[in-house]
C-alpha cells in the first residue's frame, strides 16, 4: 500500500477525491458536510466519487455505504472497516 | 400499441449518421466491445466482439441473420463480409438505413444484406426463417419485452439461437429504487425516448417464457464501462465537428456517457444472454 490509511490520512484522501468529482473547494469540505446538501449534487457524482476511492484504496464498499453515503465522516469509516476487513 | 407510440419517439438513433462517426469506431457499432489488452483499440475491440457474438451464435458461413435493432449496421455488414451470412436489419430508424444501404454497395455485399423499417416486435418476418437473431441493446427500447422474445422464437428455426446483449439494473430491487431517479430518466427520456433497463432476471424469464433455453449469460461490464469511455474521448475530441452538426449536442452526449459509465456495477450491470430454440 502506498496510500495512508490513519484515520486523519483517510480523511484527507477522501475530501481531496469529494472535492474533485462533487466540483466543490476542498476547503468547503468538512468531515460532517452533508454532501447531499451540496448546491449540484447528484447521484452521478456520488458514484464517480464512490468509484474512485474504492480504486485508491483497492477495496470494495458495500451497497448500504454507497447508496446511504451522507458524510466524509462516514465514508472514511467505511474505508476503514473495508480495509480491516481486508488485512 | 401505446408503448410502440412511444418507442416511436426514439430519435437518439435517427439523428445524423455523420455524428456517430466523429465518435465511434469505424463500423460505428454502438454497444459494448470486447477487450483483452489494455492496448486494444476499439476498433480492435469491436471487431472482436463482433466474432464473439458470431461464435455465441454458431455462425460459421452463410447462415440466415436477423440483427433487431441494427443500428448503423455494423453486424450486418461484418457477418455479410466476414462470413457470408445473408443479413436482415430491422429497426424503426430510417436515416440508418440510408446509411447501411449504401455502406452495402461501397463494401460489395448488397446481395447479402436487406434493411427493413419498423418494430420487430409486430414483424411479418417470415416464420422460422432464420438461423440466427441478434439483438445488441436493443430490447431495452421495446416496451414489450414478451412480444420481443416470442417474434425472436417465431422467425428462428428449430435449433436456432438468439443473442440478446442489454444494460440492465443490477437487480429487481435496484430495478425499483433507480428507474425514477434523474440521471435514469435523462438517459431514457431525454436520449431515447423510451428505454427500460430491466433486470437480467426478467430477461431470463422473458427467454424462457417464449420457449428458449439459455445456454450462456456473459457479464460485460467492465468491456462496456471501457467502451464508453473510449467513446467519450472521442466525443471530447471532436466536439467542435459535432457541435457543427448538432449545435449543444456534444454537452447531451457527454452527460449520456458519463451517466451510463457512473453505474455499472454500483447500479447497472451488461450481460449477454445466449439463448437456443431448442428443448
Amino acid at each position: 500500500m502506498t496510500i495512508p490509511v490513519t484515520d486523519p490520512e483517510i480523511v484527507t484522501t477522501v475530501t481531496e477525491i469529494a472535492a474533485i468529482e462533487l466540483g466543490v473547494p476542498a476547503a468547503n469540505l468538512s468531515p460532517e458536510t452533508d454532501l447531499r446538501e451540496i448546491e449540484g449534487m447528484d447521484s452521478v457524482k456520488v458514484l464517480r466519487m464512490i468509484a474512485k476511492i474504492e480504486h485508491a484504496y483497492d477495496i470494495e464498499l458495500d451497497d448500504e455505504v454507497v447508496f446511504d453515503l451522507t458524510t466524509i465522516a462516514g465514508t472514511t469509516e467505511a474505508v476503514r472497516a473495508a480495509l480491516a476487513e481486508r488485512a | 400499441m401505446t408503448g410502440l407510440r412511444v418507442a416511436g419517439t426514439n430519435q437518439h438513433y435517427d439523428l445524423d449518421p455523420e455524428i456517430f462517426g466523429l465518435f465511434l469506431d469505424p463500423l460505428r457499432k454502438y454497444s459494448s466491445a470486447l477487450y483483452e489488452s489494455p492496448d486494444d483499440t476499439l476498433a480492435v475491440a469491436q471487431e472482436r466482439k463482433l466474432r464473439f457474438v458470431a461464435g455465441r451464435l454458431g455462425l460459421s458461413g452463410g447462415e440466415r441473420v436477423l440483427d433487431a435493432g441494427c443500428g448503423w449496421g455494423s453486424l450486418l455488414l461484418f457477418m455479410a463480409r466476414e462470413y457470408g451470412c445473408r443479413m436482415t436489419g430491422i429497426s424503426p430508424a430510417p436515416r440508418q438505413h440510408e446509411y447501411i444501404e449504401a455502406r452495402a454497395a461501397e463494401l460489395g455485399v448488397s446481395d447479402l444484406v436487406t434493411v427493413r423499417s419498423g418494430y420487430f416486435e409486430v414483424t411479418d418476418l417470415p416464420e422460422r426463417g432464420f438461423d440466427a437473431v441478434s439483438m445488441l441493446g436493443s430490447i431495452v427500447h421495446m416496451p414489450d419485452l414478451g412480444a420481443a422474445f416470442r417474434a425472436a422464437r417465431r422467425v428462428l428455426r428449430r435449433g436456432g439461437s438468439l443473442y440478446v446483449s442489454e444494460s440492465c439494473f443490477r437487480s429487481t430491487a435496484a430495478h425499483a429504487a433507480h428507474a425514477a431517479r434523474t440521471g435514469t430518466q435523462f438517459v431514457a427520456e431525454e436520449i431515447f425516448g423510451w428505454g427500460d433497463m430491466r433486470p437480467l432476471s426478467a430477461l431470463v424469464a422473458g427467454a424462457e417464457d417464449a420457449g428458449f433455453s439459455v445456454v450462456a449469460v456473459d457479464d460485460l461490464t467492465a468491456h462496456y464501462h471501457r467502451t464508453i469511455e473510449d467513446w467519450l474521448a472521442g466525443v471530447r475530441a471532436q466536439r467542435e465537428r459535432i457541435e457543427a452538426l448538432a449545435p449543444g449536442y456534444s454537452s447531451v452526449l457527454e452527460r449520456y456517457l458519463e451517466t451510463a459509465n457512473a453505474g455499472w456495477g454500483y447500479t447497472t450491470k451488461h450481460y449477454a444472454l445466449t439463448c437456443r430454440n431448442s428443448r
